[in-house]
């Protein structure tokens, strides 16, 4: 009878880590006002003044009063479960985010590796909204979105290893995301550990691939391929797109504060929250707004080339270190 | 649900399609959106590459021969409510290239325009007023459909 009790109440704090926090609303709200600031902070940088704060929220709304349009010749199962698959996979990395101070993931679930299955998945989607929207310049994207997703991959592959040798020490390989933020809290954060910076430096490389800003915004290439597998998309099915974007914003954000800095501040949980929004907004100034702002988009190969030399270099330095101190 | 309207309106997407245009106006639209003194992103607008994301759409040129049937087909796909704003003299009246072969405007024989903004080019305030025009004409229609009912493209139109 106890037993079932002890259940019940984890699938509840489950469901609630799931919809409220951190993943579902919390990480949506957060991800739309990073994305605002995003889009705010560029137009200031280039002088302008820029939507308000807010602005994606008001899109959301316009979105989900669309028309949802599915074109003729389109797969149209396929086409309409893309939209959530990507959404679905955020949600549930979003809630095995550990939130430094405030929350700490699920200790058996919050894994790396789960993470480095789960991060592709709005790739995927977009994948397989390319290839299900008839269009041509559908199948152009996802293509491309295949490509650079094996180059942008691999790094992050390298990095977690490095990270995971790293706080594992002589004992093997220590993949739970709870630990590693543990781990940090006690020795000191990683980012600031000389063997692990250049595994930091090709996570921000990793950010604005995986993240589809340019000069990495090649398979939704707006001027070139119009936009590529979203190009048949409107209304609500958009809306998911965009809401995916938003907590994959979070979670990628997420994801490198709890492997580099996940230090806290003495003080409760709402100082927390807001030192991890804070650093989550440096994290993405730093590797997507200014890099948006300033430059224009690589062609296919170039981003590939990029991707296998100068990150996988990075991260790999880091692990030979890493090794080499085991 | 008037709220909601009201919300709405506050991001809308543009989309231009050029039927012919001798690029003077399009032209100046990207002043309007890339230059700080003009910037529509400020009204929560957004340039779409794609028709179907778009909520305003505009259309610059005079509507030639060679480009009817895809100008025509690509501003059937923009999902409803829209907006048409028709940008520069050759839309209204075909402009310097009035009575030309190969020209098959002005462009309200075959799409209901909604807003012109004449011009040749239009300065890009008077494109910004347009886009507010826009707006408005935007938020009476959804009221309309809500008042309306289930019609919707009948109520639209
Ligand atoms: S109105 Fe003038 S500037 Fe605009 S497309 Fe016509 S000729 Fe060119």
């Amino acid at each position: 009878m106890q037993e079932s009790g002890v259940y019940i109440t984890l699938a509840g704090w489950a469901i609630f880590h799931l919809l409220v926090f951190p993943g579902g609303l919390f990480a949506l709200g957060i991800g739309l006002f990073l994305k605002g600031a995003d889009r705010k902070l560029e137009a200031r940088l280039q002088r302008r003044v820029g939507p308000p704060l807010y602005q994606p929220f008001l899109d959301l709304i316009k979105l989900s009063g669309k028309e949802a349009m599915i074109p003729a010749s389109a797969q149209r199962l396929l086409f309409r479960i893309a939209p959530l698959l990507g959404f679905t996979g955020m949600a549930v990395c979003a809630a095995l985010l550990p939130v430094p101070g405030v929350y700490a993931g699920l200790p058996d679930m919050g894994d790396m590796l789960v993470y480095f299955y789960l991060l592709p998945l709005p790739a995927v989607a977009l994948i397989l909204a390319g290839s299900s929207s008839s269009s041509p310049f559908g199948a152009l994207g996802f293509s491309r979105e295949m490509t650079v997703m094996f180059a942008y991959e691999i790094p992050l592959l390298l990095v977690i290893l490095a990270v995971a040798l790293h706080v594992g020490g002589g004992r093997g390989a220590e993949f739970s995301l709870g630990r590693i933020v543990e781990h940090q809290l006690e020795h000191g954060q990683l980012g600031f550990n000389w063997e692990l910076i250049p595994a930091f430096l090709a996570y921000l490389f990793f950010l604005p691939g995986t993240m589809g800003v340019p000069p990495f915004d090649i398979p939704e290439a707006e001027t070139e391929i119009i936009e590529g597998p979203l190009l048949e998309y409107s209304g609500a099915a958009l809306a998911f797109f965009q809401m995916a974007g938003a907590i994959k914003t979070v979670v990628v954000l997420g994801f490198g504060v709890a492997l580099f800095f996940p230090g806290t501040l003495p003080g409760g949980p709402l100082v927390n929250i807001l030192w991890f929004l804070g650093k989550c907004l440096a994290l993405m100034f730093l590797t997507m707004t200014l890099v948006k702002a300033a430059t224009g988009r690589f062609r296919v190969d170039q981003a590939f080339a990029f991707y296998l030399r100068y990150p996988t270099a990075l991260a790999a330095v880091s692990l030979i270190l890493v090794l080499a101190r085991l | 649900m008037g709220f909601l309207s009201k919300i709405a309106v506050r991001s809308p997407w543009l989309y231009r399609i050029n039927a012919g245009s001798c690029n003077g106006c399009d032209v100046e639209l990207a002043t309007t959106a890339f230059i700080p003194r003009f910037d529509v992103e400020r009204l929560g607008c957004k340039y779409c590459g794609s028709p179907r994301h778009a909520d305003i759409v505009f259309i610059t040129g005079p509507l030639t021969l060679r480009v009817k049937d895809q100008a025509l087909r690509v501003w059937n796909e923009i999902p409803e409510p829209k907006i048409t704003i028709a940008v520069g003299v050759c839309p209204v009246s075909g402009g310097v290239f009035r009575g030309g072969h190969s020209i098959e405007g002005p462009v309200d024989r075959y799409i209901p325009v909604d807003i012109n903004v004449p011009g040749c080019p239009p300065r890009p305030q008077a494109i910004m007023e347009g886009v507010i025009l826009a707006r408005e004409l935007w938020l009476r229609r959804l009221e309309k459909l809500e008042a309306g009912g289930g019609e919707r493209r009948a109520a639209l139109s």
